[in-house]
């Protein structure tokens, strides 16, 4: 095959394709993922033609990425794919649920061999080359029999749909696209043409001119070697990332300029300079739509005038310059051009350094996930050291090193801000994973499942992302196994047939709360006692409340499956689950209605690194508070006199009865209570409550340490932190502290009433 | 320059060159071979009078190499003053035109200029 660089390649080359290996894998894999939510939602939109664009575009990236790591089986394979979805895209093929789920299949094909991407020179097992050999079959019989719908006549019109002419104008914006592809792109695997239907399928190609001068003559060309170079104007409703996400995978080995309508001087030069090498000064002004051949020849003549004179012949820019409106910054950049071609090849590189770095604006850069964490954690460090250092500061009373350090500390925790940000990815991500198991599994239990995931766009750390996907999981299988019903049982139940799973995720109070709801049979309260008296988790006879009943599904070694299926009821699910949020400093919690649905509530915190905290004192301990969790703060208040023996009370706030607990009491600091204290009103799972403390004071960027081994049971707390001074401050969790605050509710009401009453009295 | 005459390399007794048939595939596939092919014919062709036919009818695949190939074969022809003239290009061919921008370019270069 000439396709096939993998042979050549030099140790250079091989030691290049090593470290960019991983990068590839990765994003492959995300190619892929994308590849399989489109596959879903077309499902429900079968003939959108814009996901149909998208499937094609995925397969098309992963082809020809593997392409340029010479991953011949990828390509080979993606090959295959790409010819069905191209009959898709042009409305020869209509999706059916079988072709669906072929691409599916050719889709989880595509993941092993990405994943078997660093073994490609190892031999394949016979049985996995006669499976993908069969995929491969079905994929051809499927594209190459097209259905009753792809008469003739649609196949004709397919094609005059692609000329530019038949393209119906849309309403979108004029965009200038300027595309010079790389040598290497053939042998990538890449084809241009394919590429510019592509762009076509984006809206209206208005001007396409491809510049045939820059072709060599054949007997000084390589005819391996691209030198195709494009100009079009494009009518499009696109943005700017669709249009270049177009080419997203010949980026790497072409010239692309994407000059938005209206585009200014500044944006032309930038156009010029990465121009082919060939074009004429006039030529490339022209063609980039920066003046009109009229305005050029004007130059042209005065150019030709002048020579025949003795003055010396200014060069073309100067008279363009003098003669028409052309900026200058646009003919100068031109002219640095044509010098640089007329002295000696100044080495390709410092030009394409430019222009790349040009190009660069508004992309992402892949970083490894160490290199983050290590400036995570040299942050966290920074931030204890400013704070240290102005509280020096402010010992010494100097105004001027206050103020410097106040700066500082403003800047670090910009520099937080934003480094934590970086970390921060859209759960919907992770949530749209589900798709293919809710379809999968709902299949294989003959569940009829409409899966709705809310607030995808919600954002959490990626490592608490990462962490969270296989938790989430269990749950989602569980939910659809013991769950939902079959849709017999539905229906007997008059509900309807197909039963609904909703994902959800939203923030509340610093920390990100997933909820997954089901509309099943709810908790089977009877099974679960029955199971929980079996194994001796609950003492035969008793009958604890259903809240705690519906609890012990958390415990080790417990599972209702009436059958053990592969998806769920090994019993190992629930209580792993538990552990995995746990260790995430997150909380699982479960509300059930039977015959009505579950509801699992997630509630995990936003980063596992550094928070904004609220720093308050209790005699001479100092503890933080999430700053999300604090609702208000009320000063100086009389100190609560009813509490009971844990410090909890009740005060007033504009009329309302507000739950309090004092600190000093539930933690038995041993410290004279003062005359009057301060409430700190925290908000906890849409309760409310107060946490009576000495002094407020303020805002703390606060690192989380995680609490020693010894102090893993403290009740309300969540971490530490080292303070400025030196000092450690517990960090508390707001959500078991507000456990801690309103579960006596009813004894404590009791205990306020008999002590009023005997006040009374 | 297409219409540019080059006499002096060519005579009036000269046989004309056979027409150039353009395969099925032209893709980047077979490249590599009809750039071998091509440059021998280019060579003869370039010494005839008059314009270098291509039989282009037989064409019912091509890619942006193939036609990257075409586009260098006439680059070729016209740099030494013979211009290049397609015959019946295929519906296959048309299309490849159309995709990269060159309708102008293959309406110059067909037989008599004929419509699609």
């Amino acid at each position: 095959m000439t396709r096939r660089k993998n042979a050549q390649l030099d140790a250079a080359d091989q030691s290049f394709i090593e470290a960019a290996l991983p990068a590839f894998i990765s994003e492959a894999q995300e190619q892929i993922e994308s590849l399989e939510q489109l596959l879903l939602q077309l499902e429900d939109a079968p003939g959108d033609s814009e996901l149909l664009n998208a499937l094609f575009r995925c397969a098309h990236t992963v082809k020809g990425s593997a392409g340029i790591f010479g991953l011949d089986r990828v390509v080979a394979f993606t090959h295959h794919v790409e010819t069905l979805l191209d009959k898709l895209r042009e409305c020869q093929l209509q999706l059916t649920p079988a072709i669906s789920t072929l691409l599916l299949q050719c889709n989880d094909q595509l993941r092993t061999l990405i994943a078997q991407a660093r073994e490609a020179d190892v031999a394949e097992a016979p049985d996995a080359l006669a499976m993908r050999a069969a995929l491969v079959e079905r994929l051809q019989q499927t594209a190459g029999q097209p259905t009753a719908v792809a008469s003739p006549e649609a196949a004709t019109f397919a094609v005059a749909e692609a000329l530019p002419e038949a393209v119906p104008a849309s309403n979108g914006r004029d965009w200038h696209v300027s595309v010079s592809f790389g040598a290497e792109t053939f042998r990538n695997g890449m084809d241009p043409l394919a590429l510019l239907n592509y762009v076509r399928g984006l809206g209206d190609v208005r001007r396409l001119a491809c510049d045939t001068a820059g072709i060599p003559p054949l007997d000084q060309l390589d005819p391996e070697c691209c030198h195709l170079a494009f100009e079009m104007g494009l009518l499009t409703e696109a943005t700017r990332d669709e249009i270049e996400g177009a080419f997203s995978f010949v980026r790497d080995d072409c010239r692309l300029h994407v000059l938005e309508p209206g585009a200014t001087a500044d944006d032309y030069t930038r156009l010029i300079e990465a121009m082919p090498d060939n074009p004429r000064l006039g030529d490339i002004l022209v063609a980039c739509g920066a003046i009109t051949r009229a305005q050029l020849q004007q130059g042209l003549r005065a150019q030709s005038a002048m020579s025949g004179t003795d003055a010396v012949v200014p060069p073309i820019g100067e008279i363009l310059q003098s003669t028409s409106g052309v900026s200058a910054q646009v003919v100068s950049a031109a002219l640095d051009k044509q010098h640089a071609q007329k002295s000696t090849q100044r080495p390709a590189a410092t030009r394409d350094g430019a222009s790349a770095a040009a190009r660069d604006d508004g992309r992402f850069i892949r970083v490894q996930a160490d290199r983050l964490d290590a400036v995570i954690n040299l942050l966290g460090e920074l931030v204890i050291a400013g704070a240290g250092a102005s509280l020096l500061a402010r010992q010494t009373r100097q105004g001027a090193l206050i103020e410097a350090n106040g700066q500082i500390s403003r800047l670090i925790e910009e520099i937080r801000a934003g480094t934590l940000q970086l970390r921060m990815v859209p759960i919907g991500e992770t949530l749209s994973r589900f798709r293919r198991v809710v379809r999968d599994t709902a299949g294989e239990l003959g569940k009829e499942v409409q899966l709705e995931i809310i607030g995808g766009e919600t954002e959490l750390d990626k490592s608490v992302v990462e962490r969270i996907a296989d938790p989430l999981m269990h749950l989602v299988r569980n939910a659809l196994d013991h769950g939902l019903e079959t849709p017999e049982q539905r229906v007997g139940t008059g509900k309807p047939a197909q039963g609904k799973l909703t994902l959800s995720a939203c923030h509340e109070s610093g920390s990100i709360l997933i909820r997954i709801d089901d509309d099943g049979r709810g908790i089977q309260r009877d099974k679960v006692l029955e199971r929980a008296w079996e194994r001796g988790l609950v003492e035969r006879g008793v009958t604890p409340a259903d809240a705690d009943i519906d609890r012990l599904i958390f415990e080790p070694g417990f599972s209702t499956a009436e059958k053990v299926t592969n998806l769920s009821g090994r019993g190992v699910g629930m209580d792993v689950v538990r552990r995995n949020i746990e260790a995430l400093r997150g909380t699982v919690s479960l509300f059930s209605e039977p015959g009505a649905g579950s509801r699992i509530e997630i509630r995990l915190p936003l980063t596992l690194a550094i928070i904004d905290g609220f720093l308050i004192g209790v005699g001479s301990s100092k503890f933080i508070f999430p700053l999300d969790a604090v609702v208000e703060v009320i000063e100086n208040r009389p100190t609560v006199s009813r509490l009971d023996a844990r410090g909890r009370g009740f005060v007033e706030l504009r009329g309302q009865v507000l739950p309090v607990v004092s600190l000093r009491a539930l933690y038995a600091l041993g410290s004279e209570a003062p005359e009057r204290t301060s409430v700190v009103v925290l908000g906890a799972g849409g309760r409310r409550y107060g946490v009576m403390v000495d002094q407020l004071l303020g805002q703390h960027q606060t690192v989380i340490k995680p609490l020693g081994q010894m102090f893993r049971s403290l009740r309300g707390m969540s971490g530490s932190s080292i303070l400025g001074n030196g000092e450690v401050a517990l960090i508390f969790d707001v959500n078991s502290l507000s456990q801690l605050a309103a579960e006596p509710t009813a004894s404590a009401r009791r205990a306020l009433k008999h002590h009023s009453e005997g006040q009374a009295s | 320059m297409a219409t540019r005459k080059k006499a002096s390399k060519a005579t009036a007794e000269q046989p004309k060159v056979k027409p150039l048939a353009l395969p099925a595939e032209l893709t980047i596939y077979t490249v590599g071979e009809l750039h071998l092919q091509w440059r021998e014919w280019l060579q003869q062709a370039a010494l005839t009078e008059g314009p270098a036919s291509v039989q282009a009818d037989a064409v019912d695949e091509i890619d942006g190499a193939g036609l990257q190939l075409l586009l260098s074969l006439a680059n070729g022809l016209e740099g030494r003053g013979t211009p290049l003239q397609l015959l019946d290009p295929s519906e296959a061919l048309r299309t490849g035109c159309a995709a990269l921008g060159l309708v102008d370019w293959l309406q110059r270069r067909t037989a008599q200029g004929a419509p699609a």
